[in-house]
């Protein structure tokens, strides 16, 4: 799954030098691409697998969101966008787990074990039987005296008692006699009679033998004959019924080499044998089978670490050895041999032999070399070859050149991106003077955020290291996950995707920043004298210092978005320029209760403001309640969902900026209307502003709040619910524009 | 919602917990399809099974060294065999998986034959439906119908079968049925019955809507399984015949060894897959695109490997080549096939005659078409007697209906007795008398003036303006505006939001036409999964059979209309 996402939009050829991977040093193309990168990849370790399976859905439900709002030209998500066309395609249906099942496997086992102690007891005093009446020597005693043994072991059935063969139900008379089995003591005829050879009953009774009769030597002899003394018990041996016939068949009886029974237990008899041979014998087929898996398993470990290798040689990278790659395609090209040879031999098993095998059994013969033929052009067919070794040399070139190309680029890139960025700097201020505000503003936020891009590449190439940064980033939210991990906020924080919307609101905010920054400056420059009045601004006045002033603050915004270290500097180093804007003229447009909003967001995921969060988060609730309309489904979690904002939002600027100039007379609470109502040209009071402040926090949390609560909605499918919170959300939207702009 | 992944996870789940060495699956008649319709051989063979034997086959060799895996429909003769199977076990170890429930007394007397403690496994795994797409399951049961009720065997597997995908997929449904249908409402009342006696079985976590379970007879629309077919799959099932996904080509004229019998299934087949839902037109492009890309892809040198490089590159695209000259040959030969039996059979003509027949409300020009189409040679006996049909429904009740003397006509043509009498069955199985929605004309004036516009607008494809009833039905269940009155709920409750899961089942079979509405539905409708099923897939000749069985058994047992 997530796996096999990153790959696609990493383009693993493509190498940039600022944005390496700090783990496995994969390069990756963007900074964007890192973080998906580094989040995909190395985050495995916090999150099980059903979280990122979860992750896959949400994104994927993300994707249709996004193109059901028209925008986003992220690339994460375009990959998923195609499918989405309304409803799901079947094919397209979420993974869905395996289907209801019951198990008998307890009642069975309890009959079965009912069954078997019976069965088992039945077979084992067999086998002690036949143990005993093989313990004498036969050959050297006489017929009576077997007899006598044979009867002492089990006690024979009456003969009167059993007029006809229990088995075929012939009558016994003179010529069909009757005959017991050593065994049970059962009565059958000599038709039903069979007879156990002493070999087989020795091989059996093996076992048991050793058991039994440790101590003694060899088994024959254990029992010396007449041991039990037979001698004085022959008399009586079958007391009334003494006939001549019976002293006949005593006669003919002389078994010296077998042990009669009935058929009921030499079948048991002979289950038991061929169990006792099964167990030792392993077929041919098998030992060749095993040897066949095993070079398989070889195979399926090796192969895809060669084609890794051929891969990056073919593209003429360094990383690996040319020759321990050759090495291994040698290696796994053996075993392909030897799979073939296996299984060759699996198909020609038993072929010569006279009585050819069964034909179920060529046919699993058949079977096998067909999959190992199927395996074998799946895999081996597939392995590239590599590059001989002046190719190699040559690739190798042709990469380095690209390499410098590629750095070349990104310079030309980076150093375009700081023009612009001066460029814009220089014609924002003529914008801003040449009077019309309203669309001034709309064309920064459109064109603010290619060039936040380019800050952010910039980044990489200045000597703050912005992979830094990053790991930064990645250990401090991981951290602050490990810390919520115990209340309900912390399954959510657990949840990749909404770390990438984290990221996302880092950057919204930031844009949002720079563009009121922007405007502030205009206004700034509109009312330079008003500067004075801030006691915390510590940057110099006059015109020509705002150049740098504004480049300072980006920077330190900059870093602010990226990192929550960097973060608390910022928090620290704002209020001063917090209290700047009260004294500007532009409330609305105030970044600072942006900022103020930014920052609370931020310290989530930094462990070191975790107590500011607490504070904030037992105080905000109570104050957004008043806005929720929703608020009976709030829970612990609301907090953490609201402050996570969804990948929107970074559209949803751009919408908003969009709808900007449409107005809406929508008028959301009382806190807004007092806002809407305030002028801020009047407005030198700081104790307004401030609560004005709040309320516009409020708004936005509330914006996020029912973002949090379309993206829950979303998820458990409730479109219509979707639709009516995206409304609300619009007018929220809305609400906070006009409540921006009235003021100016 | 996916039935099958549904099958093919309980399959891969009985196979991973036999753990690795060599495998036997054996199966009786009816799980060999329900896992050959969604694994194929060497799929599972790279799962180590390498043997499929019938539970029932008699030649059958010990094999201690493989292990055997039972997926098997808890049927008394199953369990029979299996007993002797147990009683001298030919593999050394068992796992028993019975496709649906079984009962205790049954377990037991399986476990007193195992005195050799060769079973490691009993469980109940829910596969018992064939899952043909992931959005269409059969049950294969043909002939469901006596007259206007169940034929008593057919009713318990079909429960089994519809308890089982609820199952799968895990759903324990509201039920709604067709009023004016008996055979619909006995099925809803045996499944909620399962699911009352098998609570502990149902009790899946609970959704928000519940899904829905909506039972309708096909007798409601006997017109589309009369239509002839122009999107791939469902035109490959009418002229050739899809059973489980498999195609008998074998009276094709001059069929190649190998193409005798061909598998169409959409999970390994990228063509198929992408085409099942095109009409003929859009895939002749299509398979012309394949040829040419199998002709590019194809080494030059097939017959003239030259240069080494030429090998090389052979070797390179070998497995992909292979891959594709089977899916090539495969549809060039079906298509082929589809566009000789089209152009022998006029089947254009007679499709449009029949979309004519089905959607427009013109009686003289139908007539008219019918009676010119009956004179044509070419016409085959069953597209014949199909066009009478259509216009025996559409124009049963019309005043001046000419269907005696279409009847003779048929006669005239030399069409056998059987098709001819069908015609008579169709109108009794499907006729207006039966039917209890709006099957044909639009009544009301909006309606008609729509179809009218339509008639001047002139139609984009003549040859699919069809849609089947099932679309409306559905179209109005999505709305929440299908009405209790023709669909009611079976008990109290009732559904208050909009349905979004929903597992429809058609007593009598379904068809491929609405197979592909249920897969438009679902792509278009945010929200909503359908699944659709039927006691069988109908093509036009397996619903004439079912008809005449289920005529046949009108005149033994006495039939019940039930007209409200």
């Amino acid at each position: 799954m997530a796996s096999g996402y990153p790959p696609s939009l990493e383009g693993p050829v493509e190498v940039k030098e600022g944005f390496l991977c700090p783990l496995c040093l994969k390069d990756l193309q963007s900074f964007y691409q890192l973080q998906d990168h580094y989040e995909e990849e190395h985050s495995e370790d916090v999150r099980h697998v059903p979280g990122q399976l979860k992750s896959l859905v949400q994104k994927v439900k993300k994707a249709k969101d996004k193109l059901l709002k028209q925008d986003g030209d992220d690339r994460n998500e375009s990959s998923y966008e195609s499918f989405y066309c309304g409803g799901v395609d079947p094919y397209m249906w979420e993974p869905q787990e395996l289907g209801a099942t019951r198990s008998h496997l307890d009642i069975f086992k309890k009959h079965r074990a009912a069954r078997i102690d019976h069965y088992v007891i039945e077979a084992n005093k067999r086998i002690i039987r036949l143990e005993k009446l093989t313990s004498f020597d036969r050959t050297n005693m006489d017929a009576g005296k077997i007899r006598a043994m044979e009867k002492s072991v089990v006690s024979w059935v009456n003969d009167s008692d059993v007029p006809f063969c229990p088995d075929c139900g012939g009558k016994f008379n003179i010529r069909n006699r009757r005959h017991h089995c050593r065994l049970c003591g059962s009565i059958m005829c000599s038709k039903c009679m069979e007879f156990i050879p002493l070999p087989v009953a020795y091989k059996l009774t093996s076992g048991t033998r050793e058991a039994l009769c440790v101590p003694a030597g060899s088994p024959g002899q254990t029992q010396p004959p007449g041991a039990a003394g037979p001698a004085g018990q022959p008399a009586s041996r079958r007391g009334s019924i003494t006939s001549l016939s019976s002293v006949s068949s005593v006669l003919e009886e002389k078994d010296d080499d077998r042990i009669r029974c009935c058929r009921h237990c030499m079948d048991a008899l002979l289950k038991q044998q061929e169990k006792l041979e099964e167990k030792d014998h392993v077929p041919d087929i098998v030992k060749l089978y095993e040897k066949l898996r095993l070079c398989m398993d070889q195979v399926n470990k090796k192969a895809p670490e060669y084609i890794r290798m051929a891969e990056s040689l073919n593209a003429g990278e360094t990383a690996y050895n040319l020759d321990i790659a050759g090495g291994l395609r040698t290696e796994v090209q053996k075993y392909y041999e030897l799979i073939d040879a296996l299984s060759k031999k699996i198909l020609t098993l038993g072929m010569k032999e006279d009585p050819q095998p069964h034909p179920k059994t060529l046919q699993l013969q058949r079977m096998v070399r067909y999959t190992a033929t199927l395996f074998i052009q799946e895999k081996l067919l597939g392995l590239m070859s590599l590059p001989t070794k002046e190719k190699y040399e040559e690739l190798k070139e042709k990469w380095k050149e690209e390499q410098e190309r590629r750095l070349q680029q990104e310079r030309q890139a980076a150093s375009e991106a700081q023009k612009r960025r001066s460029e814009l700097e220089k014609n924002r201020p003529r914008l801003a003077a040449n009077g019309d505000a309203r669309p001034a503003r709309i064309t920064k936020g459109v064109g603010w955020l290619p060039s936040s891009d380019a800050v952010h590449r910039g980044g990489g190439e200045l000597d703050d290291p912005l992979l830094q940064q990053i790991s930064n980033i990645e250990s401090f939210l991981r951290q602050a996950r490990a810390a919520g991990r115990l209340d309900e906020v912390a399954t959510l924080e657990d949840n990749l995707r909404q770390l990438l919307d984290e990221y996302d609101l880092q950057q919204t905010s930031h844009a949002i920043l720079l563009s009121q920054q922007l405007a502030q400056e205009e206004s700034l420059q509109q009312e330079p004298r008003q500067r004075s009045r801030n006691p915390g601004f510590a940057v110099q006045g006059g015109e020509d210092g705002d150049d740098d002033d504004e480049e300072q603050q980006r920077d330190v915004r900059s870093k602010h978005s990226e990192s929550p270290k960097m973060q608390t500097l910022a928090i620290k180093s704002f209020p001063p320029l917090g209290e700047s804007p009260p004294t500007t003229d532009a409330p609305s447009l105030n970044p600072f209760d942006e900022e103020d909003s930014t920052p609370l967001e931020e310290e989530r995921s930094n462990p070191f403001t975790e107590e500011i969060q607490k504070e904030q988060a037992s105080a905000t609730p109570r104050d957004k309640r008043e806005y929720n309309p929703f608020e009976e489904e709030e829970d612990a979690s609301t907090w953490e969902v609201g402050a996570n904002p969804f990948e929107e939002d970074d559209d949803d600027d751009e919408e908003d900026d969009d709808e900007f100039g449409t107005g809406n007379p929508f008028q959301e609470g009382p806190g807004h209307a007092h806002t809407a109502s305030t002028n801020p040209f009047d407005d030198d009071n700081d104790a307004s502003v401030s609560y004005e402040v709040i309320e516009e926090e409020l708004l936005l949390q509330q914006i996020d709040n029912i973002r949090a609560y379309i993206f829950d909605a979303k998820r458990s499918g409730r479109s219509d619910e979707v639709e009516l919170l995206a409304e609300n959300l619009r007018d929220l939207q809305r609400t906070l524009q006009e409540q921006k702009r009235k003021p100016r | 919602m996916n039935v099958t992944l549904a099958v093919k996870q309980y399959v891969s789940k009985m196979i991973e917990n036999s753990g690795p060495g060599m495998k036997v699956l054996l199966m009786d008649k009816e799980t060999t399809s329900i896992v050959s319709v969604v694994y194929t051989q060497s799929e599972i063979l790279q799962k180590e099974v390498y043997l499929f034997e019938r539970i029932d086959s008699q030649n059958r060799d010990s094999m201690k060294h493989l292990k055997a895996i039972c997926f098997l429909r808890p049927t008394k003769e199953n369990v029979e065999n299996l007993i002797q199977e147990l009683r001298r076990p030919k593999y050394s170890v068992y796992f028993i998986y019975f496709s649906n429930v079984i009962s205790k007394s049954e377990i037991k007397a399986l476990a007193e034959a195992d005195e050799q403690e060769v079973v490691a496994e009993v469980q109940e795994f829910y596969g018992d439906f064939v899952a043909l797409n992931p959005h269409l399951f059969s049950l294969n049961l043909q002939g469901v119908s006596r007259g206007r009720s169940w034929e008593p065997s057919i009713l318990p597997r079909a429960t089994q079968g519809l308890t089982s995908v609820l199952l799968a997929l895990k759903k324990c449904p509201m039920i709604r049925y067709q009023l004016s249908s008996d055979m619909s409402k006995r099925l809803a009342e045996c499944v909620k019955q399962i699911i009352t006696k098998e609570y502990e079985l149902f009790d899946f976590r609970k959704t928000e809507v519940p899904p829905l379970l909506l039972i309708l007879d096909r007798s409601d629309d006997a017109i589309t399984p009369l239509l002839n077919q122009w999107t791939y799959q469902a035109m490959v099932h009418e002229l050739l015949g899809l059973n489980n996904n498999r195609i008998d080509l074998s009276r094709v004229p001059g069929i190649s060894k190998d193409l005798r019998e061909v598998v169409l299934s959409a999970e390994n087949d990228e063509f198929y897959a992408n085409n099942l839902y095109l009409n003929f037109g859009e895939i002749g492009t299509n398979i012309k695109n394949l040829m040419e890309d199998f002709q590019k892809k194809k080494p030059k040198g097939q017959q003239k490997l030259e240069s080494i490089s030429d090998m090389k590159a052979f070797v390179d695209n070998y497995p992909q080549f292979k891959k594709m000259s089977g899916t090539v040959s495969k549809h060039v030969t079906v298509v082929g096939e589809l566009s000789r039996l089209v152009s022998e059979r006029c089947l254009m003509e007679v499709s449009e005659v029949e979309q004519e027949l089905a959607c427009q409300n013109d009686h003289s020009n139908a007539q008219q078409n019918v009676r010119r189409l009956l004179q044509n040679p070419r016409l085959a006996e069953v597209d014949a007697v199909r066009l009478v049909m259509l216009y025996a429904l559409r124009y049963e009740r019309h005043s001046n209906s000419i269907l005696p003397s279409l009847l003779d006509e048929l006669q005239r043509k030399g069409v056998s007795e059987r098709y001819r009498k069908m015609v008579q069955s169709m109108v009794e199985y499907g006729g207006k008398r039966v039917r209890g929605s709006d099957l044909i004309t639009p009544t009301d004036a909006v309606a008609i003036t729509k179809q009218f516009f339509k008639g001047l607008k002139g139609v984009e494809n003549v040859y699919a303006q069809h849609q089947p009833l099932l679309h409306e039905t559905l179209d109005q269940l999505i709305k929440g505006k299908l009405k209790d009155s023709q669909f009611p709920y079976l008990g109290p409750n009732a559904l208050r939001d909009r349905p979004q899961d929903i597992i429809v089942f058609m007593i009598g079979g379904a068809t491929y036409e609405e197979a592909l509405t249920v897969y438009n539905l679902n792509r278009t409708m945010p929200g909503v999964r359908i699944v659709l099923g039927g006691t069988t897939i109908h093509n036009t000749k397996s619903f004439l059979e079912e008809v005449t069985l289920a005529a046949g058994g009108t005149h033994g047992s006495g039939r019940h209309s039930n007209r409200h």
